[in-house]
């Protein structure tokens, strides 16, 4: 296709340069004048008749050819008057544009190529399965369901985790409804409300060990902040995590992952910054956890 | 309520105790610490009057602006009761001579131990600079620490440390004697109380020793 393209354009500027030179002819003839010294009146006219048929034919030519071409950069036309900038240092830019436009659409396509493998193996659930099966799989693509587990099959993935995670203790309620609210303990550390919907992270709110997590009237206080610095900070740090965690197609995944960070603040107050080496930095200790490899780090001294 | 502890800030000869304590505040101020208002921790003690017992017992009455509702009794055999502020009218009524009879408990005179000064606080950090004051004569210096989102002391101790060095210097190399002790049980104000009782004890010891009053007041 681009090839074709090529072998149009250098038609169409020979036709170009044709009609130029044919028109040139029929306007030089024109300035220098017609002398009839032989009273060969008919002959000149003549010759004029044909210089503008060749006119004719040129122009005729051109347009077909020009009309079997299309605009190279379909998403910015504009960008081909940089091609007529008279500045002459922008001269070239335009056809580095056309470069980076061909280099990206092969970019593109070749990414196409790439992404059917890769998929297979992105997948957390490898299967056996291979060839046309996979395909239809792949094709039909299954709309998030994180939102809209079941209470029961929240209930056991809670349970599970809960098992399996030996810092951390949970309970479930559900004061609205059905969506769950846990109550995560971490030792005598600290405490944090994280509200559910589905398998959903939708709020996390972080207390202090000796911090209530009820309001007055009895029911579980989502919305107020701690009256300590240090676990607004680590507040601000989980719902940072829950974004960087989301993931509405493996809920249990992304849930499990953030509690498995959350976990790593049982040494909220004893573990050195892995940069600066020191627990103190302006009233606070290391409050933010680096979201891979869980290594505390002070609010100034992130990676 | 967090972890405190209280250490003793020397104050040396050629320097009165208010020099001391500005030096401290302005190096505070430094830091970033603001001041949050004035505290004190005092300390009356009495002593038992009953006949019968072979020995005389201590009680020491303590409060603590921290704790404003409550009051905190101290046997000299370390056991603390932590009541309400009305117990106190209890061991006055106690204290009183009744028709003839000697009183159960009798305040001991000029033993009252007060230890007031400003209040900082820096992020979840609070400085006490408390200047001691025994029969109404400057003694010396106490400061207390507290980091209040941690119950735990092992948890934060290290924390506290490069705290408190960072303006005390190397006062602070261990934990008080009394959290030493405890330092992986929740903390309470009492072990905040019982800091206190032992450096009062040892400023009220320092006082009878040296019965003239020392010059730097
Ligand atoms: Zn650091």
């Amino acid at each position: 296709m681009a090839d074709n393209q090529t072998d149009a354009l250098i038609e169409a500027i020979n036709f170009t340069q044709m009609l130029r030179a044919s028109v040139t002819k029929v306007f030089d003839n024109l300035a220098d004048g017609f002398q009839d010294s032989q009273g060969n009146e008919k002959a000149l006219l003549n010759e004029f008749q044909k210089s503008l048929l060749a006119v004719n034919n040129d122009f005729n030519e051109l347009e077909r050819v020009g009309n079997g071409l299309y605009p190279l950069s379909v998403n910015s036309p504009n960008s081909v008057h940089l091609s007529i900038d008279p500045a002459t240092d922008k001269t070239p830019l335009y056809s580095q544009l056309i470069q980076s436009y061909k280099w990206s659409n092969k970019a593109h396509e070749l990414a196409g190529y790439v992404i059917g493998p890769l998929d297979q193996n992105a997948k957390l659930k490898r299967s056996m399965l291979i060839g046309s099966t996979l395909q239809a799989k792949k094709l039909r693509r299954v709309p998030p369901s994180g939102h809209a587990a079941t209470t029961v099959y929240v209930d056991n993935i809670v349970t599970r985790l809960d098992q399996k995670m030996p810092d951390i203790s949970m309970s479930i309620t559900r004061p609205l409804g059905s969506s769950a609210i846990l109550q995560v303990s971490l030792g005598k550390i600290l405490k944090a409300v994280v509200a559910l919907r589905g398998l959903i992270i939708e709020w996390v709110t972080v207390k202090g060990y000796q911090e209530d997590l009820y309001s007055e009237d009895g029911k579980v206080d989502l919305w107020s902040q701690s009256r300590y610095q240090v676990f607004r900070k680590v507040n601000d740090s989980a719902t940072a995590a829950t974004l960087h965690f989301y993931s509405p197609h493996n809920a249990e995944l992304a849930l499990q992952s953030f509690l498995h960070w959350f976990q790593s603040y049982k040494t909220l107050f004893s573990a050195p910054c892995s940069k600066c080496g020191k627990h103190y930095h302006q009233g606070s200790p290391p409050t933010w956890r680096d979201l891979r490899n869980t290594d505390p780090y002070h609010d100034v001294c992130k990676p | 309520m967090g972890v405190v502890c209280v250490y003793p800030y020397p104050v040396p000869e050629e320097k009165s105790g208010q020099q001391v304590v500005d030096t401290i505040q302005k190096q505070l101020e430094l830091l970033g610490a603001h001041k949050s208002g004035n505290f004190f921790v005092d300390c009356e003690s009495y002593q038992s009057n009953l006949q019968t017992a072979t020995q005389q017992r201590l009680l020491h009455l303590f409060h603590n602006s921290e704790q404003p509702a409550t009051c905190f009794s101290v046997l000299d055999n370390g056991m603390c009761l932590v009541s309400d502020l009305l117990f106190e009218v209890l061991i006055l009524k106690l204290a009183e001579k009744k028709s003839g009879k000697d009183s159960y408990y009798q305040q001991r005179k000029g033993f009252k131990v007060e230890s007031k000064g400003q209040r900082y606080e820096l992020g979840d950090f609070i400085i006490k600079v408390g200047s001691v004051i025994v029969a109404s004569n400057f003694r010396g210096i106490l400061i207390e620490v507290e980091y209040s989102p941690c119950v735990i002391p092992s948890e934060c101790w290290n924390l506290m440390k490069e705290f408190i060095q960072s303006f005390m210097g190397n006062i602070a190399e261990n934990p008080p004697a009394h959290i030493k002790s405890k330092m992986d049980t929740v903390y309470t104000p009492e072990d905040t109380i019982q800091q206190y009782l032992e450096h009062f004890n040892n400023f009220r010891k320092a006082t009878s020793a040296s019965v003239p009053a020392t010059p730097n007041r």
